[in-house]
């Protein structure tokens, strides 16, 4: 049977993850503002569920400069799109999909 | 027996949460495609209705150059923007052409249309298809269709001999902010 991720398992991890692997792997990521609109999370909060992510090895944060301003892109690694398709799998397993 | 339920009942939220996000990343994705498509047509539609309202003779050339280099540019945003498949760049010329197609037939064979209808006519073509693709694509286009739609025919009855003009500003302009709209989206 599958298990749950726990990384994954909280409410903003979730929605950073589901977010990250709805696009492509050959897309590029999603800047840290739109990701706070789609969590609804403060900069706080969004900025320590990245870093528990990025520790885990399920996404990768790049910081570079656009038009002189910094900017962070996130994207799923192939490792976090694994861990989340088992994840989803066990969330359909418990409803009984 | 209660844990199960609760246990259920997460997991059909945590899985509803996981549909929402996917659903606006994707809307995401489609207005931030088509919000450049838009901006870039938006331009080349407000240049030629200035060159038109200054060289109305040359009227036609103009158009014709301005499909060309959309067409050319709107495949090269694409391919720019992933990896573009044969097939949808046919697809890419196809629509336009079919609705070029379209438009020709009314414009140039069946309905014996003055500068000023054509004018007007051109837009509501595309504007109507905007429409009826925001149904499935999101509602901006459908605002954006209408509107438009809406302002070509008040510009049709009350924009006087500035109907060019206005239509730079009306579709051109209307097309570039919805664009820049659709991209923060």
């Amino acid at each position: 049977m599958d298990v749950p991720n726990e990384v994954i398992h909280q409410s903003v991890r979730l929605r950073i993850m589901a977010a990250l692997t709805a696009l492509a792997p050959n897309e590029p990521g999603l800047d840290f503002g739109r990701l706070k609109k789609l969590t609804g999370a403060t900069d706080g909060n969004l900025g320590a569920h990245i870093a528990a992510l990025e520790k885990a090895g399920f996404i990768d944060v790049e910081k570079h400069f656009v038009d002189r301003r910094p900017r962070t892109t996130v994207t799923a690694t192939s490792e976090g799109r694994k861990a989340f398709a088992k994840h989803v799998a066990f969330l359909k397993s418990v409803i009984g999909d | 027996m209660i844990l199960v339920s609760i246990e259920k009942a997460e997991a059909a939220a945590a899985l509803d949460d996981i549909e929402t996000i996917v659903a606006r990343v994707k809307q995401s994705r489609i207005y931030r495609n088509a919000g450049t498509m838009l901006i870039l047509w938006g331009a080349l539609c407000a240049l030629g209705y200035v060159l038109t309202y200054l060289r109305p003779a040359s009227a036609n050339l103009f158009w014709a150059g301005i499909v060309i280099v959309g067409t050319i540019a709107s495949l090269a945003v694409s391919v720019d923007r992933g990896p573009v498949t044969g097939r949808y760049k046919w697809r890419i010329l196809a629509m336009l052409a079919l609705i070029i197609g379209f438009g020709l037939i009314w414009s140039r064979l069946l309905g014996q249309m003055g500068w000023r209808e054509t004018a007007a006519f051109w837009p509501t073509v595309f504007m109507f298809c905007y429409t009826v693709a925001g149904l499935w694509f999101g509602r901006l286009f459908v605002v954006l269709g209408i509107a438009i739609t809406a302002l070509t025919i008040a510009g049709y009855f009350w924009s006087g001999p500035a109907l060019t003009l206005y239509m730079a500003l009306v579709e051109g302009g209307g097309m570039m902010l919805c664009g820049f709209v659709m991209r923060r989206a």
